[in-house]
């Protein structure tokens, strides 16, 4: 016993220092916790500081719970159901494309029917964490696309839950058919009582754990949440979707802020205990037969993201820079992953699903910052027929939902085809703009006399838009940003 | 809320609140997000890119936002 605890105390110590080395240049921590794990097991030659990593199982499912909770606990209920019918299609389509790409992936390799479908999720789910953190670090919460984003990895995270729905009951090994469908059944209506609980028993659930003692409570929540996790294994739903279900059924309660608080550091903790002994069950071997198979599903991931961000662009009008944002940002995985690849290696599935999925979110984590950090020269390649406007000038700038100068515009039509006082003057222009206050038109910044902008240093009306066929993007003179409504705008 | 201050939804992450200083020369805008991390974000004239974005806990924020309001306070 003495012996585990050095070896688990500088384990978890390494993968912190490394996640923190990591840190510095930006990359995501869960891959770092993971390779912790790798390079330190018994799969790797050299030290083993763990050589039992079924000993630390149960510290592990506690992260996998806590991080499934503090999901649902977090879940932006309200936030996602206000934001319209477009968001939804452009997460299906995201989660369509990703998930179906990765399914037709996963048969195409041959490993079975089983391991077709975790593949299916392990590729096509992304990471709500890195995303997220890199929307921070690339200090793009402004930008028009960042919503959208934010948006599509949400409903993924509702996604998730409905494909852990449908998972658990095939892994769990049903003899027949019609075992199975029963199964399935279960799960969905086990899901549906949570549902119901999370509608209507919340305050009743909420009492059972409250207690105005933070100690108190964090203790009764740790309980229930790993009792309901433990009782939705028992009947065959996974505990992860258990734990996710509570977390939304506390989240309905008072408690919600108080129980997000305590459970985030315990999360941290956990959390990557269990993408440490995930690592630690990895051989280091296996790596070389899996490399190619990698490789072709990163480049896959790499297209269907890029694709999805396009038709996220088309739907919300946003332009080349903004559709490649949409798809390299999405592009992180991690967590969610790493829970299917576990759960696969429970189940007793192809022993090529761990490496694989590990090869896969290492490379992933590198590459994903890499290719959003750097997403202008992707736009600079998309045609403009692909997305929904044509943007001769625009095309590689940032669009901005920040600007406060929004509340000017009074017009936004014209049939104007002439720039006028260049039509007086006998002068050519290139294209022609309009002013959004007051409706004035005249002509662009590579025309000869530059009307528009003229018109904005005489009047301060700061806002203009294209008149060109097929254009509609907004500049504002005063931030020197492309500018749009954000979106679902509440703006007060 | 108030006059010039626009307000947008950023899920998963909190709210962004955007001011309008009826400057022509600069413009910030307010991340505050769920866990109480400020982000303040500033920009220029003709910038797309904020110029500076600069990361507060709720204490420092608290701080900030004391010495901007011109209440006097000693530590």
């Amino acid at each position: 016993m003495h012996a585990d605890l050095v070896g688990f105390g500088a384990l978890v110590l390494i993968a912190g220092l490394l996640a923190r080395a990591g840190r510095r240049i930006n990359l995501p921590t869960v891959p770092f916790f993971m390779l912790a794990g790798i390079l330190l097991g018994p799969g790797t030659p050299g030290p083993v500081l763990v050589a039992h990593p079924e000993d630390l199982s149960l510290l592990a499912s506690l992260g996998l719970i806590l991080l499934l909770f503090h999901l649902g606990v977090e879940f932006p209920v309200d936030q996602v159901l206000g934001s319209g019918k477009r968001l939804f299609v452009a997460a299906g389509s995201y989660i369509g494309l990703n998930v179906g790409a990765g399914l037709l992936f996963g048969f195409a390799l041959g490993w079975g029917g089983y391991e077709a479908f975790v593949i299916a999720g392990a590729l096509g789910i992304s990471s709500s964490a890195i995303v997220t953190k890199l929307l921070i670090e690339f200090r793009r919460l402004a930008n028009a696309e960042t919503p959208v984003i934010l948006g599509i990895i949400v409903i993924e995270d509702l996604f998730l839950a409905l494909y852990l729905a449908l998972l658990s009951p095939l892994l769990s090994g049903a003899g027949s058919a019609g075992e199975l469908v029963l199964r399935i059944g279960l799960s969905f209506a086990y899901l549906v009582v949570l549902f119901a609980v999370a509608r209507f028993g919340a305050r009743l659930v909420g009492k059972v754990i409250d207690s105005n003692e933070d100690e108190l409570l964090a203790i009764l929540m740790v309980g229930l949440v790993v009792l309901v996790a433990g009782v939705s294994a028992e009947i065959g739903v996974s505990d992860a979707i258990g734990a996710l279900m509570i977390g939304l059924v506390i989240a309905r309660t008072p408690l919600r802020e108080r129980v997000e608080r305590l459970v985030l550091p315990l999360r941290d903790v956990f959390a990557a205990v269990f993408f440490l002994v995930f690592g630690l069950t990895i051989d280091v071997g296996d790596f070389g037969s899996v490399a190619l198979p990698v490789l072709l599903a990163v480049l896959m991931t790499v297209v269907t993201n890029v694709v999805a961000g396009l038709i996220a662009g088309r739907l919300f009008g946003l332009n080349q820079r903004g559709a490649a944002n949409v798809g390299l940002t999405v592009l992180g995985r991690g967590e969610f992953s790493l829970i299917l690849a576990t759960l696969a290696i429970a189940a007793g599935l192809d022993d090529r699903l761990g490496p694989f999925i590990a090869l896969y979110v290492l490379v992933l984590a590198v590459t994903s910052p890499l290719l959003a950090a750097n997403s202008r020269y992707l736009a600079r390649i998309i045609p403009d027929r692909l997305l929904h406007a044509s943007w001769r000038y625009v095309r590689e700038e940032t669009i901005s939902t920040a600007c406060t100068h929004l509340d000017r515009i009074n017009i936004t039509e014209s049939d104007a085809d002439a720039c006028p006082q260049c039509v007086d003057s006998g002068d050519d222009w290139v294209q022609l703009r309009m002013c959004l206050t007051c409706g004035a038109v005249g002509c662009c910044s590579d025309s000869v006399n530059n009307h528009a902008e003229e018109h904005y240093r005489q009047t301060g009306h700061p806002l203009i838009r294209s008149l060109e066929e097929g254009e509609d993007w907004r500049y504002c003179y005063i931030d020197g940003a492309l500018v749009r409504e954000p979106m679902g705008a509440t703006r007060e | 809320m108030g006059k010039g201050i626009y307000v947008q939804e950023l899920p998963g992450i909190g709210k962004r609140y955007d001011v309008d200083l009826g400057s022509n020369t600069q413009r910030i805008s307010v991340v505050v997000r769920r866990d109480g991390t400020r982000d303040l974000y500033v920009f220029a004239a003709g910038k797309d890119d904020p110029v500076a974005v600069i990361e507060m806990s709720e204490e420092q924020a608290r701080k900030v936002g004391a010495l901007l309001a011109g209440t006097y306070f000693s530590e």
